[in-house]
C-alpha cells in the first residue's frame, strides 16, 4: 500500500510538471489537451473495431464505416460484425461514458466535493432499481406506467429513480448550504444497500428471462447494445450534456460556495435544480441501457482536474471525451480479455476504478494532515 | 443609495434582526459594529440579496432589491463574505477573473485583472493554486475578485450607483495589510460607489469609516458620525464591557480619528 502511495505521489509529480506547462499556456493549453484526447479517441475507436473474437483488418473496418455512413447493404460476415455488433457497441460505450463522466463533474461541482460520484452516492443504484422494477413489474404493478411511456419506459423510470435518490441525498448531505461529505458518502452506502435489497426482493418475483436481464443490470454491460439504443441515448445523454455547457460558469462559482455564486449574480437554486436533473438524466439513461457502471464519473474528472485545473469551461468538454475514451477502453478490454467470454464492463471499471478511489482517499487524508 | 426599511429576520424562535433600518449613500464609508451575534452578518445578507426571507424592505436606488434580476444586482453590489472555502484546484488568476461573471467580460478585462491583483498585492501569486495559499493570501485574492466586480465602475456607471459590502474582510490580515486593504476600498469609494464594512476591530473602524452603525441584539443601538466611537458609554453599552476598558478604547479611537 505504501508503495502504491509513493507511486501515486511520483505519478502526480509527473502530472504536476505537465500541468504547469499546460496552465502556463492558459486556454491554448486546454485546447491542446482536448485535441490530443480527440486524436487518441479516434485511434482507440478504430482499433477497437478491429479486435475481438474475429479480428478484422483495418482496411475492412474503414470500408465498413464508409458503407455504414452511406447505409449500403451489408456485404460480408466481417462487415456485419463491424456494423451490427462492434460499431453500435463502441458508440454506446462512448455516449454512456461521456454522460457518466459529465454527470460526475456536475455532481462534484454542485456538492463541492471531488468524491461525489453518481455511483458512490447511490444515484446509479436508484436508477437501476427503478429500471429493474419496470422489467419485473411491467405486467402487474407498473403496467400503467409502461403503457403510458411506451419504449421510453425504462430510461424514464431510471431517470426518475436517479433523480429521486439525488434529491434524498441532497436533503441528507447538505445543511445550511454546506455539503457534509461524510454524510453524503454514508447516505450513498445506505441507499446502495437499500436498492440492492429491493432489487434482491424483486428477483424472487421475476421469471427466468427477467432474471437474466436483471443480472446484467447489476454488473453493467454494453454487450446488448444495438442501433436503436444508440439512437435513444444520443438524445437522452447528448441533450443534457450540451445543455450543461450553459452552466459551466455557474459551476465555477458554485465551487466557492452558494453564497459567492449568488453574489456573482447567478440564479443558484434554479441552476442547481437543472444541473442535478441533467446529471440524473445522463446517469439514468446510461443505466437503463448498460446497467450500473461505476467510477467513470470519479476517475475521469479527477485525472482531468490534475492535468488542466477545475475551470468547467474546459473541464466539461474534456470530461465528455475522457469518459468516452475510458469506457471505450474498458469495454474493449471486457470484450477481449477472456474472449470469447464477454466480461461485464462494470466489473472491469470497478477493478480499474476501485484502486483509484482508494488512492484519492489517501491523498485527501495526506492533504489534511500536511 | 441602499436603504433598509424596518428589516426583520426571524429564524425559528430567535429574532436575528429586529426591524433594523439604515441608509448607505455613494461616496460614503459605513462601518457596522456590534458584539458577536448582534446581527451584523444577517443584515449584510439581506442587503446583498443572499437572504430573501425577511420582513420589511430593502431598496437599491428606486428598485426593490428582491425584484432585481440576479445579474443586475451583481452588477451593482459586490460582496466579500466572511469565509470562502475552495478545495478544487483553481489558479489565483482564475479566481480573480470570476469577479467579472456578472458582466461576462472576463476576456476583455485582462488588464483590469492585473491592476486589481497589483492593488491587493496578490499579483506575484497569480499562477499559484488557490487552495495552497495562506489564510491572509486567500483573503486578499477574494478581495481582488470582489473589487474587480466594480473595478473602474465610476467611468461606466451611466448614472447608476454601486456598493461594496465587506463582511470582516480583514480578519486574516496583518495590521499593515488591514490598513492597506481599507485604504484601497476607500480609493474606490466616490460619486458612484459607496462601501459598507462589517468590522470587529473598533480601532480599524475609527481609522476608516465616515459613519458607524452599532448593532445590539438585532437592533440598531446607535448610528452616526465616526466620532460616536469616542463615546465610552456607547462602547460599553454595545459590547457589554467594563467602563475602564471602554474608556481605554474610546481614547484610542479618538487618537485614530485625530490622525486621519
Amino acid at each position: 500500500m505504501m508503495r502504491a502511495l509513493l507511486f501515486s505521489r511520483r505519478l502526480s509529480d509527473v502530472v504536476y510538471g505537465w500541468r504547469e506547462s499546460i496552465v502556463a499556456q492558459g486556454a491554448t493549453g486546454q485546447r491542446l489537451v482536448l485535441l490530443l484526447m480527440a486524436v487518441v479517441l479516434v485511434l482507440v475507436f478504430l482499433l477497437g473495431l478491429t479486435i475481438g473474437p474475429v479480428s478484422v483488418a483495418v482496411n475492412d473496418v474503414w470500408s465498413s464505416l464508409q458503407r455504414a455512413i452511406t447505409f449500403a447493404p451489408i456485404g460480408s460476415a466481417n462487415d456485419w460484425v463491424v456494423r451490427e455488433l462492434r460499431l453500435p457497441r463502441a458508440l454506446l460505450a462512448m455516449i454512456v461514458g461521456a454522460g457518466l463522466a459529465v454527470a460526475g463533474v456536475i455532481t462534484q461541482g454542485v456538492f463541492r466535493n471531488p468524491l461525489a460520484d453518481p455511483g458512490l452516492i447511490g444515484v446509479s443504484s436508484g436508477a437501476a432499481l427503478a429500471a429493474v422494477a419496470v422489467i419485473v413489474l411491467n405486467e402487474t404493478l407498473l403496467s400503467g406506467w409502461v403503457s403510458l411511456t411506451g419504449p421510453l419506459a425504462l430510461p424514464l423510470a431510471a431517470f426518475m429513480g436517479g433523480l429521486g435518490v439525488t434529491l434524498v441525498i441532497y436533503r441528507l448531505g447538505t445543511r445550511g448550504g454546506q455539503t457534509q461529505v461524510g454524510m453524503l458518502l454514508l447516505a450513498g452506502v445506505a441507499i446502495n444497500v437499500l436498492a440492492g435489497a429491493a432489487t434482491g426482493v424483486l428477483t424472487y418475483a421475476a421469471d427466468d428471462q427477467q432474471l437474466r436481464d436483471m443480472t446484467f443490470w447489476s454488473m453493467g454491460s454494453l454487450a446488448s447494445g444495438r442501433w436503436q439504443d444508440v439512437a435513444a441515448l444520443t438524445g437522452l445523454i447528448g441533450v443534457p450534456l450540451l445543455l450543461s455547457l450553459r452552466y459551466r460558469r455557474v459551476l465555477n462559482a458554485l465551487l466557492m460556495g452558494e453564497q459567492v455564486a449568488i453574489h456573482l449574480g447567478f440564479d443558484v437554486q434554479r441552476s442547481k435544480r437543472w444541473l442535478l436533473a441533467f446529471a440524473a438524466l445522463m446517469v439514468g439513461a446510461g443505466v437503463a441501457v448498460a446497467g450500473i457502471i461505476g467510477f467513470v464519473g470519479l476517475v475521469v474528472p479527477h485525472l482531468l482536474r490534475m492535468v488542466m485545473g477545475s475551470d468547467h469551461r474546459g473541464l466539461i468538454p474534456a470530461a465528455a471525451m475522457g469518459g468516452a475514451l475510458l469506457l471505450l477502453l474498458a469495454d474493449s478490454l471486457a470484450r477481449t480479455w477472456m474472449a470469447p467470454a464477454d466480461l461485464p464492463v462494470g466489473l472491469v471499471m470497478a477493478l480499474l476504478g476501485g484502486p483509484v478511489f482508494l488512492l484519492l482517499l489517501m491523498q485527501q487524508n495526506g492533504g489534511q494532515s500536511r | 443609495m441602499i436603504r433598509a426599511d424596518a428589516v426583520s429576520v426571524v429564524k425559528g424562535r430567535s429574532t436575528l434582526l429586529d426591524s433594523a433600518s439604515m441608509v448607505l449613500c455613494t461616496g460614503e464609508r459605513l462601518a457596522v459594529l456590534g458584539a458577536n451575534g448582534a446581527g451584523k452578518s444577517t443584515l449584510l445578507s439581506c442587503l446583498c440579496g443572499e437572504n430573501t426571507d425577511y420582513d420589511g424592505q430593502v431598496w437599491l436606488g428606486a428598485d426593490s432589491l428582491k425584484e432585481l434580476l440576479p445579474e443586475q444586482r451583481a452588477q451593482r453590489i459586490a460582496v466579500m463574505p466572511q469565509q470562502v472555502e475552495l478545495v478544487f484546484p483553481f489558479r489565483v488568476w482564475q479566481v480573480v477573473a470570476m469577479g467579472r461573471s456578472p458582466w461576462g467580460d472576463e476576456q476583455q478585462t485582462l488588464e483590469w485583472q492585473q491592476e486589481v491583483m497589483k492593488a491587493t498585492e496578490v499579483h506575484h501569486l497569480q499562477h499559484r493554486l488557490y487552495p495552497q495559499l495562506s489564510g491572509g493570501e486567500k483573503q486578499r485574492v477574494q478581495l481582488a475578485r470582489v473589487l474587480l466586480q466594480l473595478w473602474h465602475y465610476q467611468y461606466q456607471s451611466n448614472g447608476q450607483q454601486a456598493y461594496i459590502l465587506l463582511d470582516e474582510c480583514t480578519s486574516a490580515l496583518d495590521p499593515a495589510h488591514q490598513h492597506e486593504v481599507m485604504d484601497l476600498v476607500s480609493s474606490m469609494v466616490g460619486p458612484a460607489i459607496g462601501a459598507l464594512a462589517v468590522m470587529h476591530d473598533v480601532a480599524l473602524a475609527a481609522s476608516w469609516a465616515d459613519r458607524v452603525m452599532l448593532l445590539r441584539d438585532g437592533r440598531v443601538m446607535a448610528a452616526g458620525e465616526a466620532s460616536l466611537l469616542c463615546d465610552a458609554e456607547v462602547l460599553s453599552a454595545c459590547y457589554d464591557m467594563s467602563s475602564a476598558l471602554s474608556r481605554q478604547y474610546a481614547r484610542v479611537n479618538q487618537q485614530w480619528l485625530e490622525s486621519r
